[in-house]
């Protein structure tokens, strides 16, 4: 373990053959048992240096079942119990507009067990009516955050419809512009939202995206999402990636727990250098990324580090380097070397033709292209099976019927339930780590 | 201590007062008397990309800690891709070879007088390749069980009890460079050769040699699973050799390993010859004790520097797969010339970097 609590490990064949370009490696990011104390006090966890912010649909369509709005004040209620004393917080509703439901005037409080009855109260009397503009939620809940000193922002946003009383270009120029200031975890209640349309957010604001069917099983998942970012504790880590310069770096994804490509959120760290965005930390929490890299071959016998990954936490006092992993490239003209497929890179490839698969699968199939519909979801059989990612192979076969899993031939199945495809497009991304 | 006559009085080679055979400083000024030759990079080497530094175009640029230049990327050479000891006793060559981008291997050489007369020491370390930081391992264990040697042979220990007290230094100045699961590891052999014997310890498959006309043979055996298939009767030598696991080695210094088993050998030459020290990279080649006395034989016996490079461009020539080092003692040793001679150390640019494989 290194001093700042955070380890790099690289996995990847560093052999190339003669002339070879392509270096991949698999870097796992593992945070340490105790990150707190890394970037000073704004890093502790769960205390003064967090705020959350609930975001909830009073769309007219909460009514319909009138359980769903009062599943949603449920769930609100089970999520402020969950804010540690001491945290920020703010719940806002939404329709074709946003206002703060508590603290009533726009602002935040500090957890404790008056401000949390009181907010439950607020929630309690939430009704629904009006339409639904997701980016103006997003902004007023930009702005509470903006004005609140802690570092660590999360947000939880439910919604059950579609964004249809604004642009999709307002939509998109708002989650631009909460990009950086905090992250938001994405749920749809009931199956008359449009995944596309929340992935486009959670993965734009480094959260997850699922869908909720039965609006019973709100508070549940609410509760466990707040626990869950109670327990980050360092704000603001990015992957910095160093590359020679004659090189390019082709992608860097995350590939587990879920497939999140992050290649177009590179932004500059001077020379030869950029920085791709991990969002908050918790201890004790191990992410793998898969880096591509393309270099200006070497004569054999050479050795050329290919790219310097190192995890970085950036605070007003600047840039501070928690760990550093060297992918390296060797020229050697022994085949048997420069042949052997690093058998982690091969699997997370498989995933996130995996996750590629069933979402192209779906869209075919939405498209009315039975014939590409069937070859995408059948190889997205073939290859869960492969990997042993059980539950989406379980999630697929809801969708199809599986004729023979090796070969990945399949049937689409005549009648689907629209929550068990949108059970599948939000969960595609969720992979299988693999072995070290 | 001794009792019997000391050998001649001798002076320091820095101030001139007189020292003490046995001394490991001169007492006036300080200076460390006949310290040992270690393939270290030498004294403000500094350095530079082999790419960058010749491209007009390309800016100079730093060398980063871990030894890559922060404008292309390349790996630049430590210092130690070729570097050739002589001590006059003794000498030694290690080279980077023509397939591995760095030299693993550590050698390391000393001299001394003693009252029974004229003492030659040889350590050489291959780092472990699939261990972390294989070069800072070889060096390290080499560089540690000189000294160690040195002072011990210096106090008047047996040379067996001066060879195990130089292993476990060695294996505890590995075991600060990592963790039971960061264990950067090297093999390990030394000779200690002094008028009547030669003592050699190791661990793993580097290895010790008899060179003589007649009698050759081989000091040591490996820790290997090809050694111990060989052993056991399972395989002919040959079979093992060419078998995949021929180079796993069964025992090492490091971290990981708690409780390294050195063995030690002595053997007396019942007549002239030389005592060769070496890594795999020269044995792979030529594992056989008559064959790599064809080899040495008769130039080792008086010039073990120009020698030992001959040996080492034969395995250059034989295809340079692995690093290579090799030492040579003519044995019996002669008469150490006054005065302590002083290391010399010759920097080369590795043999590889002359060859047309790699660009300019």
């Amino acid at each position: 373990m290194t001093e700042s609590g955070f380890t790099v490990d690289v996995d990847q064949n560093q052999y190339l053959p003669e002339g070879g370009r392509d270096v991949s490696a698999i870097v796992t990011v593992t945070s340490g048992p105790d990150a707190a104390g890394l970037s000073g006090p704004a890093s502790a966890g769960g205390e003064p240096g967090s705020a959350e912010i609930i975001i909830i649909d009073c769309s007219g369509s909460m009514e319909y079942p009138r359980t769903k709005i009062a599943e949603a004040r449920a769930a609100t209620a089970a999520a402020v119990d969950v804010v540690r004393d001491g945290v920020w917080f703010a719940v806002v509703a939404g329709t074709n507009t946003a206002w703060p439901v508590f603290p009533a005037d726009g602002s935040m409080a500090r957890a404790d067990s008056s401000s949390r009855a009181a907010a439950k109260q607020a929630v309690a009397g939430l009704r629904a009516g009006g339409g639904t503009a997701i980016g103006q939620w997003l902004q007023l809940a930009r702005r509470i955050f903006q004005a609140c000193p802690a570092k660590l922002r999360h947000a939880i946003l439910l919604t059950d419809g579609k964004n249809q009383h604004e642009s999709s270009e307002e939509l998109a120029a708002a989650v631009r512009q909460c990009e950086g200031v905090f992250s938001c975890d994405c749920r749809g209640v009931g199956t008359d939202w449009e995944v596309s349309e929340l992935r486009t957010i959670s993965t734009a604001l480094l959260g997850t995206v699922d869908i909720v069917p039965d609006p019973s099983g709100l508070a549940a998942d609410f509760a466990a999402m707040m626990e869950s970012a109670m327990g980050k504790q360092v704000a603001d880590v990015a992957l910095r990636v160093w590359t020679p310069q004659t090189a390019t770096v082709k992608f860097v994804k995350q590939v587990a727990p879920t497939v999140d490509d992050l290649t177009g959120r590179r932004t500059s760290a001077g020379p030869q250098a950029g920085d791709y965005p991990t969002g908050a930390w918790g201890p004790g929490e191990s992410r793998d990324y898969h880096v591509g890299v393309e270099v200006t071959p070497a004569g054999i016998g050479q050795e050329m580090l290919a790219a310097r990954v190192s995890l970085v936490a950036t605070s007003p006092s600047g840039a501070e380097v928690l760990g550093q992993g060297l992918v390296r490239a060797i020229w050697t003209d022994d085949e048997a070397l420069s042949t052997k497929i690093n058998p982690r890179v091969a699997h997370y490839t498989g995933q996130a033709e995996l996750a590629a698969a069933i979402q192209e699968g779906l869209e075919a199939r939405k498209q009315g292209d039975e014939e590409t519909a069937t070859a995408k979801l059948g190889r997205a059989v073939a290859l869960a099976h492969q990997s042993g990612n059980e539950d989406t192979a379980k999630l697929l076969a809801k969708v199809v019927d599986v004729v023979d899993v090796e070969t990945g031939t399949v049937r689409l199945k005549k009648q689907v339930e629209d929550a068990d495809e949108m059970a599948l497009d939000t969960r595609s991304t969720k992979t299988v780590r693999a072995k070290k | 201590m001794t009792t019997g006559p000391l050998p001649p009085a001798r002076v320091c080679p820095s101030c001139g007062a007189p020292v003490e055979v046995t001394d490991s400083f001169c007492e006036s000024c300080g200076t460390e008397l006949a310290a040992p030759a270690i393939s270290t990079p030498p004294a403000g080497y500094t350095p530079e990309c082999p790419v960058c530094s010749v491209d007009p175009a390309c800016p100079p640029a730093a060398i980063s800690a871990e030894g890559y230049c922060e404008s292309c990327g390349r790996k630049v050479p430590s210092g130690r891709d070729h570097s050739e000891l002589d001590l006059g006793l003794l000498a030694g060559v290690t080279d980077r070879g023509l397939r591995h981008p760095r030299n693993e291997d550590a050698m390391a050489l000393a001299t001394t007088d003693t009252p029974g007369g004229p003492v030659a020491l040889a350590v050489v370390c291959d780092g472990v390749s699939t261990s972390p930081r294989p070069d800072e391992a070889s060096l390290a264990a080499a560089q540690a069980a000189v000294r160690a040697l040195l002072t011990s042979v210096r106090r008047g220990d047996e040379p067996a009890e001066a060879s195990l007290t130089a292993v476990r230094l060695a294996h505890q100045a590995l075991a600060k460079l990592g963790s039971r699961g960061q264990a950067p590891s090297a093999t390990y052999v030394s000779a200690v050769i002094d008028s009547g014997a030669i003592t050699v310890c190791w661990l793993g498959d580097s290895r010790a040699y008899w060179l003589a006309g007649s009698g050759a043979t081989r000091l040591s055996t490996d820790d290997s699973l090809a050694e111990e298939m060989v052993a056991e009767g399972m395989l002919a030598e040959a079979d093992a050799m060419a078998s995949p696991q021929a180079h796993v080695i069964t025992s090492w210094l490091g971290a990981d390993l708690a409780d390294p088993r050195p063995h030690v050998a002595r053997f007396e030459p019942p007549g002239p010859g030389a005592v060769l020290v070496c890594s795999d990279g020269l044995w792979n080649y030529q594992p056989q004790a008559t064959g790599l006395a064809e080899l040495a034989l008769p130039a080792a016996l008086t010039d073990p520097l120009g020698t030992a490079a001959e040996l080492v461009k034969f395995a250059l020539d034989a295809g340079g797969i692995d690093n290579i080092t090799v030492v040579l003692a003519p044995f019996p040793l002669a008469p150490l010339a006054t005065g302590p001679p002083h290391p010399p150390h010759r920097p080369h640019p590795a043999a590889s970097d002359l060859t047309e494989e790699n660009p300019p």
